[in-house]
């Protein structure tokens, strides 16, 4: 078994203790993931103080929706991600547009650190290349939907583009995408 | 939208993507959720499942930071005080308990009547004032290595295996301020008796430069911090190769690990 799959494996049974409220194994979970997840939050609501915050209340959403996890349905970190992406979406949404400038404005370098350890540097590497091999025109409207919540009405309307053709671009990405990064779905 | 879908076409797999990019309508988004949860669509399930993932890897590309320790400890307090008891541990568990519970009695008898020893007392003592000094200098070790790693001019380089090692990988931490290297290998296995590992500075111009001499140990993994000489402002790459035991001057044997500046 790869050692990418032994970390699959063990998160599911993470959250499986999880869903019978064993704290510790929230704990080594948290341990694994946090600063992945708060890479991800602080990149959508670039203030860290309203990051920390969002990153408790994704922890504790994996905490109590443990039970509801559906392994058919995706990966464990794929899961947490998209809480993670989800939660920090809808925060800079509650703050409005205003205030979102002005975070970030404020605050746009966290402080840097080790990468969680259990993110195989072989499935790093491969990310990077399929981002870079990404054509540039689907990349930016990928990351203004993914990173800043911006529907395609919206990303249309920014780009100056038509909508049809920011559609079938977000498409044309995201077909790359998994094509590139089909060994590690 | 409510049915299930039999097979995926081009119009469905634009609406997957746009679902998983975040790029739909708030209204979009409700509608196709619904159908996703209630309709159970096989196949724009799979859709979904598959892009999502590739999407969520967006995320490894960004650079890694730390919340602070403030976050866990509201988390596991929240976690922990919601926890009931009465799962934490299955019925039929409750004679262990009694046992142990007994046990721990007489542990605590046995204790008190060793303690009433003055030596042993003073004995006790000084192991812990020991146990404390050693977790002292580990604390300290820790902490100066945290502090590197998230100082403002740390560079990171990751090396990947070459040839036979290519499931080895490696990561260098390069601290330009204090000029050192913190460097951790994985998946390495030990050189050879008579062979050593050699870590090499790879300047712009001019030849390598010894950087150090290793072995891994068994699990294959290393962590050494390595100084950095005044003169390397420059380099092009940081290498590993495989030498003669105690290393050369100058690289002779194969590449065990690579990685471009």
């Amino acid at each position: 078994m790869s050692e990418q799959h032994q970390v699959e494996d063990d998160d599911r049974v993470l959250i499986q203790r999880m869903a019978s409220k064993d704290a510790n194994a929230l704990d080594v979970f948290y341990t694994r993931y946090n600063r992945i997840a708060f890479s991800l939050v602080f990149r959508i609501v670039r203030n860290r103080e309203d990051a920390e915050d969002v990153l408790t209340d994704v922890f504790w959403q994996v905490w109590q929706q443990s039970s509801r996890y559906d392994a058919s349905r995706g990966k464990p970190l794929a899961w947490l991600l998209t809480i993670a992406r989800t939660r920090a979406i809808d925060r800079i949404r509650s703050m409005g547009r205003q205030d979102l400038h002005n975070h970030q404005q404020r605050e746009a370098n966290p402080a840097p650190a080790a990468p969680d350890p259990v993110i195989v540097s072989a499935t790093r590497g491969a990310v990077q290349e399929a981002l870079q091999s990404l054509e540039e025109q689907q990349r930016i409207p990928l990351e203004m939907a993914y990173f800043q919540g911006m529907s395609h009405t919206e990303i249309a309307a920014a780009l100056g583009q038509p909508l049809g053709t920011v559609k079938d671009r977000i498409r044309t990405g995201m077909m790359h995408l998994r094509k590139r990064l089909r060994p590690y779905l | 939208m409510s049915m299930k879908h039999t097979e995926l076409t081009d119009d469905l797999q634009e609406r997957a993507s746009l679902y998983a990019a975040g790029a739909m309508t708030e209204d979009e988004r409700l509608e196709y959720a619904r159908h996703l949860e209630e309709d159970q669509c096989p196949v724009c399930q799979a859709e979904v499942k598959e892009l999502q993932s590739a999407i969520s890897f967006f995320a490894l590309t960004l650079p890694p930071s730390s919340p602070s320790a403030a976050v866990k400890i509201r988390l596991m307090e929240q976690a922990r005080g919601n926890a009931p008891a009465a799962q934490q541990r299955p019925r039929g568990f409750r004679w262990v308990e009694r046992v142990s519970a007994a046990l721990a009695v007489l542990a605590i008898a046995v204790a008190f009547v060793l303690s009433r020893t003055n030596t042993d007392l003073r004995h006790q003592a000084d192991l812990l004032r020991s146990r404390i000094a050693q977790l002292e200098v580990q604390l300290a070790g820790q902490q100066n290595t945290i502090a590197m790693l998230t100082s403002a001019g740390v560079r990171v380089v990751d090396l990947a295996g070459q040839g036979s090692n290519v499931q080895a990988s490696g990561r260098i931490f390069w601290d330009q301020q204090q000029k050192r290297w913190f460097f951790s290998i994985r998946n390495l296995p030990p050189a050879p008796p008579d062979k050593s590992y050699q870590l090499w500075f790879v300047p712009k111009t001019g030849n390598p430069i010894s950087a150090t001499v290793f072995n891994t140990a068994a699990d294959g993994t290393l962590s050494v911090e390595v100084p950095v000489p005044n003169e390397i402002t420059e380099l092009k790459a940081a290498a590993v190769t495989t030498e003669p035991l105690g290393g050369r001057p100058q690289p002779t044997g194969d590449f065990a690990l690579l990685g471009a500046m």
